[in-house]
């Protein structure tokens, strides 16, 4: 009975699952053989690059999660109460995030069997410290914050209101345990003057850390909403939507004026001139990154459309991507031979994000991810999804 | 949490004009620390050939652990395994480590090495032959050097030396103790007839890159008491300041309704 139920279910899965699937699986495949023969024979890595593009991701990953903090501090601490709507798929993107970067990380650790003396042997001034502590509390919190999502029409629903009581004080946590990590994953590189290109290093990198995940957070709720209405027909009102758009502009503008504020006080202008990859590196980050959708999204109408407000996060998003590139590959000067990722550490890569945007699909049809619901015409045509009734408004 | 830096207690001297290229000091930190001879603790570095026909010059010298005052490894290592002890050593605890190689991109003399090939890899760096110190031996590498390239003592007393090298022979070396500043100071000490660059070595700054990371790391408790604070009070002023909209906005409304009635 409950078999026919699962295949009939299965069934009705739409077809995209089913290559997500197997492309997580090949990834996880991928990873285990690395596990059981080491980096070496899997990788790319030497003595000279010891970081490849696991650590890239990683990085690029955590400030693409960042909306779940920014919203939460948005929402529950200065209750803007007006984008509450926007806070569930958020967190759940956010905490999907933070997974895969756990994910990968066991698999970059050499010595992964002894993860744990992260906890047993702390070292205090070590940056990678707090951003594994600060990574661990925090994951712990979104997982608290979204539980009501999981359990509203489970029989743990008296659990509800207990969780409701303390998620202030955990909101606000959770706000200050990624503000930490997030600019520590940029204090990681201070101690690393002698690597990082001069365009790059600063002893600032900390607040460009965090500034740049504030404005990738907000882009990564514009982009995943837009997306979601797209394929399954759910998402924000484009009212909420426009509403965090609004904060673009600030936030880029003003890591702008920092960007290039700390070029002029280490006097490195000259860097921006000089030609090459590095200049030219640099000068695509803020253009397409920051220039250019400060200017879009400074247009009221651009903030109100889906399309272009998609096209703009975007725009946020690869200079975002592109600046994590750089600090941690691009810009890192390599003493001896340059690095290009095995097509191992591509394919555990592919299969951990197939497998995030995996579990995202599953729960957004199951559970009541997205508050205010849209039955657009082409999803109402096609057979509703059964969480769709599910789908309501609800407290937190 | 106030970092105390003290002078190392022992220290090497490694004179670039007397190496030949031997690689004994090679074999013998193989033989000592039991591991291949691709994954020695210490390795030569060189010019290259320079020069015209016939006068043809290359320059080589054997290169290890600095055991930096300040090491930027023992800063960074998540789990402390990388740890300056009290006779200046700066020693690694292959039972801790957990492999995720900050140390290697932290050191700005690129000295820790990885296992790659190994399923459950360590790194690799020497640790001035600790064992062999706590025996009243010298270092492999400076015990078997033949031409004396490599030798070991009391930090002071090589410090001296190698200022008494340079001034005893003059034009003979550059005018520089490679690791007397470097880095904030080093227990491996270099003098060479070429300079430093031509031989490989990093330009390396003279305070180490562990100063500007205590400066951030240890300000982060600071700053995250800071915002709880700060997060804590914004929640309740706005709510309090929301609660008192609404209850005014009550009153108003039904002040109005009271008018109505009248």
């Amino acid at each position: 009975m409950i078999l026919r139920r699962v295949i009939a279910e299965l069934r009705a899965m739409p077809k995209f699952i089913y290559v997500l699937a197997a492309i997580a699986a090949f990834g996880i495949g991928v990873g285990l053989y690395r596990m059981a023969v080491g980096l070496g024979p899997t990788t790319n890595l030497t003595d000279e690059s010891p970081w490849g593009i696991w650590i890239s991701f990683d990085l690029a990953t955590v400030a693409l999660s960042g909306g779940a903090f920014t919203l939460a501090a948005l929402v529950y601490v200065f209750q803007f109460d007006s984008l509450h709507a926007a806070v569930r798929p958020t967190v759940l993107a956010g905490l999907l995030g933070y997974s895969s970067v756990l994910v990968i990380l066991l698999f970059d650790l050499g010595r992964w069997d002894r993860f744990y003396n992260v906890f047993l042997h702390p070292n205090f001034s070590s940056a990678l410290l707090e951003v594994s502590w600060c990574i661990a509390a925090y994951s712990t919190i979104l997982i608290y914050e979204f539980s009501p999502v999981l359990l509203q029409n489970s029989r743990l629903k008296w659990l509800l209101p207990t969780i409701k009581k303390y998620l202030i004080p955990l909101v606000i946590v959770g706000v200050t345990l990624s503000t930490m990590h997030q600019s520590s994953l940029g204090t990681l590189f201070v101690i690393m003057s002698p690597r990082v290109h001069p365009l790059w290093y600063s002893m600032l990198l900390p607040v460009f850390f965090l500034v740049s995940s504030l404005a990738a957070g907000i882009s990564m709720v514009i982009a995943g909403a837009t997306v979601s209405y797209w394929l399954f027909g759910r998402s924000l009102k484009i009212k909420t939507l426009s509403q965090l758009s609004w904060f673009l502009p600030w936030i880029l503008g003003f890591y702008l004026v920092l960007k290039f504020g700390e070029l002029i006080i280490a006097n490195e202008l000259d860097l921006l001139t000089e030609g090459g990859r590095y200049t030219a590196l640099f000068w695509t980050e803020l253009i397409i990154g920051a220039a250019i959708p400060i200017m879009l999204f400074a247009m009221k109408q651009v903030r109100t459309s889906r399309a272009a407000s998609l096209f703009g996060a975007s725009l946020v998003l690869g200079g975002v991507i592109l600046n994590r590139f750089d600090v941690t590959w691009f810009g890192m000067k390599a003493s001896g031979a340059s690095y290009t990722p095995h097509w191992m550490e591509v394919a555990l890569l592919v299969g951990v994000l197939s497998g995030v945007v995996l579990v995202y699909s599953l729960i957004a049809r199951y559970f009541p991810v997205y508050e205010e619901t849209y039955a657009v015409e082409r999803a109402a045509k096609a057979a509703p999804a059964p969480a769709l009734d599910g789908a309501r408004p609800a407290e937190a | 949490m106030a970092h105390e830096i003290t002078a190392p207690h022992y220290g090497f001297l490694i004179d670039a004009s007397l190496c030949i290229d031997c690689r004994t000091c090679m074999v013998s930190c193989s033989v000592e620390n039991n591991v291949s001879m691709d994954t020695t603790r210490i390795w030569i570095e060189e010019t290259g050939v320079t020069g015209t026909f016939p006068d043809l010059k290359r320059y080589t010298v054997p290169y290890h652990c600095m055991h930096c005052v300040d090491p930027s490894c023992a800063s960074a290592c998540t789990v402390g395994a990388l740890h300056r002890n009290e006779e200046g050593i700066v020693t690694y605890d292959k039972d801790i480590c957990i492999g995720c190689r900050y140390c290697m991109y932290a050191c700005p003399f690129e000295v820790p090495n990885y296992e790659w090939e190994a399923t459950l890899p360590l790194v690799v760096k020497c640790d001035m032959c600790a064992a062999r110190l706590d025996e009243g031996q010298q270092p492999a590498c400076a015990t078997t050097c033949p031409t004396g390239a490599i030798r070991f003592g009391l930090y002071e007393d090589m410090l001296a030396e190698a200022h008494r090298m340079i001034n005893e022979n003059p034009g003979k070396y550059v005018n520089h103790v490679y690791g007397e500043e470097e880095n904030g100071g080093t227990a491996t000490l270099y003098i060479s007839p070429v300079p430093f660059e031509e031989l490989g070595f990093p330009i390396a700054g003279t305070s180490s890159p562990a100063y500007s990371n205590r400066l951030v790391t240890e300000g982060t408790p600071l700053v995250a008491g800071a915002m709880l604070v700060g997060l804590s009070g914004a929640y309740l002023t706005i709510k309090h300041l929301k609660e008192e909209a609404a209850a005014e906005r009550r009153e108003a409304e039904h002040a109005h309704a009271g008018e109505d009635h009248e």
